[in-house]
């Protein structure tokens, strides 16, 4: 286990862009992508701010080239994983030991929804073909056959840390030499399933979320996909661009405390951080920035702190929670986020925490406000954490 | 606590309080595979009844039948691998295969397996304490065995 992992291509799609350009571009213009609902069909529009993808099924499929019939979770997929594979410009995939491993958490419940409102009326009606691709591993299996992968292929749904367990799996794979190449990453779509879900938790915010601020009131869910390429330094050696980083550091620790909630301590999140950056050889000081968690949950950011403080204080790196911009993708944030973390490092840059107001009372830091760029970013953390207490630390690091 | 999740937790007290040793395993090293027919079935009726006026947070997040097996978890410190399947009856077949393999192959060296089935006014518990240490009382792990303990207590399968 002792291969280096290296991270060649990334992919995203997210409510602040189609792509990976578009959402640098809305960070460097301090832009979000929350908004009424528009595509979703739900009783909660014009009441519950989203952060959706701004295309309709229709125009992804047009940009994925696959049927409109298709879920929006593969659409999302194929997507990101498809443009983390063209930037990492590996010639002929085929001639390597190839994996895709995707993290999602409502698999094709979009077209589930639009079955059953045909099937309760009348049990004899509804379309068969919506449900056939109902599991999350369905999704995965599609968005690979279509990519052309064969070797490998499964997927990992452990809540909002899914995509980031995805890219820990795809990292042993790689250390074990089982593989040479793994698309990892995550996906995840809005449906009514997980908004009507979120909304009975009483954790959704219903203006504009605030992540780490004393006043925050809940999340806003969002949607997208992200995507790594990794690959072994075997490969590395035969690619004809510069690699964009590696992955120096990863950690999965269980908070063994509530079903949905973070312990008040934040027992996991404290491990998964600690263990992360034991695994990369690396201390508090070394890192330049976290991308952290921040759902702006009153749960989550309180527990989140206070493990950043447990490990960092006095001196701490800048940190800011994206979900400002991209909403909460569950299955697919962590992915979104490692992507953001290898382009903080690629471009010098540290993401603005958006709407920060008030510090929390309890804790002795506060997140970054603003996009700054030209800083040196040797090294970044990114966290994700689950419900069930499943939670997730990976560290990328420049070369 | 969900119904479900108190007759699992209050089995699992009974069959560990005198009999088990768990000091004298890692947590990781401790598992629990449960079984019922009816999954949260008994919490899921409860939730969506609380749909018509508030949907409850508390009720929600019991609509999962596995949450007996971390409420177990949470109680006794076990980080172990743990399942919850459905069966239409209690399976030894299944178990004893199931347990059996993850013992064998290191996975774990001890094991809660059995059935916590709760609906309504109708419930049982049979919980059995899986070791690869021999115990002082202990028999042979065999589905012939478990069956006849589960019938023993007058179970109606």
């Amino acid at each position: 286990m002792s291969q280096e992992v290296y991270i060649a291509g990334v992919g995203a799609i997210s409510a602040i862009g189609n792509n990976v350009a578009q959402c640098l571009s809305s960070f460097e213009k301090e832009l979000d992508g929350i908004d009424e609902i528009t595509y979703l069909d739900t009783i909660h529009r014009f009441k519950l701010p989203v952060a959706e993808v701004k295309l309709s099924n229709k125009e992804l499929a047009e940009l994925t080239g696959v049927s409109a019939e298709t879920s929006r979770t593969t659409l999302l997929s194929l997507a990101a994983a498809g443009e983390a594979l063209s930037d990492s410009a590996i010639s002929g995939i085929s001639s390597y030991r190839t994996g895709f491993v995707s993290g999602n958490t409502v698999g094709s419940m979009d077209k589930s929804e639009d079955f059953f409102i045909d099937f309760i009326a009348d049990n004899r009606k509804g379309k068969l073909r919506n449900v056939f691709d109902h599991e999350c591993g369905s999704v995965t299996e599609t968005v690979a056959n279509l990519l052309g992968i064969k070797d490998y292929m499964t997927t990992i749904s452990t809540a909002c840390s899914s995509a980031a367990n995805a890219i820990v799996h795809a990292a042993h794979l790689i250390k074990s030499d089982l593989l040479d190449i793994v698309i990892a990453g995550g996906t995840d779509a809005l449906t009514k399933f997980t908004l009507n879900g979120f909304n009975t938790l009483m954790i959704l915010d219903k203006n504009f979320c605030m992540p780490f601020d004393d006043n925050r009131q809940g999340l806003n869910l969002g949607e997208g996909a992200g995507y790594l390429v990794l690959i072994s330094s075997k490969v590395a050696k035969n690619l004809n661009k510069a690699v964009y980083c590696k992955l120096s550091g990863y950690n999965n620790s269980n908070d063994a405390y509530h079903q949905t909630a973070s312990s008040p301590e934040g027992t996991g999140p404290y491990l998964a951080m600690k263990k992360a950056l034991e695994k990369s050889g690396l201390h508090p000081k070394d890192i330049d920035y976290i991308n952290l968690h921040g759902t702006g949950t009153p749960n989550n950011d309180i527990a989140e702190g206070i493990a950043v403080k447990r490990l960092f204080d006095p001196v701490y790196p800048p940190m800011s929670s994206t979900k400002s911009f991209t909403g909460h993708s569950l299955g697919a944030s962590g992915a979104i986020e490692a992507v953001f973390s290898v382009l903080a490092i690629r471009h010098g840059i540290i993401y603005p925490n958006l709407r920060f107001e008030t510090r929390i009372q309890e804790l002795p830091f506060e997140p970054e406000k603003r996009f700054l760029t030209g800083r040196a970013v040797h090294h970044v953390m990114s966290n994700s954490f689950g419900f069930g207490g499943n939670c997730t630390s990976l560290i990328f690091s420049e070369i | 606590m969900d119904r479900l999740s108190k007759l699992g937790w209050l089995a699992s007290e009974i069959l560990l309080k005198d009999s088990f040793r768990k000091e004298i395993y890692r947590p990781e090293d401790i598992g629990l595979v449960l079984s019922n027919a009816n999954s949260s079935l008994d919490t899921d009726q409860k939730y969506m009844a609380s749909i018509h006026d508030i949907p409850s947070p508390a009720l929600f997040v019991y609509t999962l039948p596995n949450i007996v097996t971390g409420e177990i978890c949470i109680r006794n410190n076990f980080k172990g691998e743990n399942a919850f399947f459905l069966f239409n009856s209690f399976n030894a077949y299944f178990i004893e295969n199931y347990v059996a393999d993850l013992l064998e192959n290191g996975i774990m060296e001890a094991c809660i397996c059995g059935w916590v089935e709760l609906l309504g006014n109708e419930f049982i518990a049979a919980l059995f304490l899986i070791e690869k240490l021999k115990g002082n009382k202990a028999v042979s792990l065999s589905k012939e065995y478990m069956e006849k303990i589960f019938k023993s207590k007058n179970i109606d399968l």
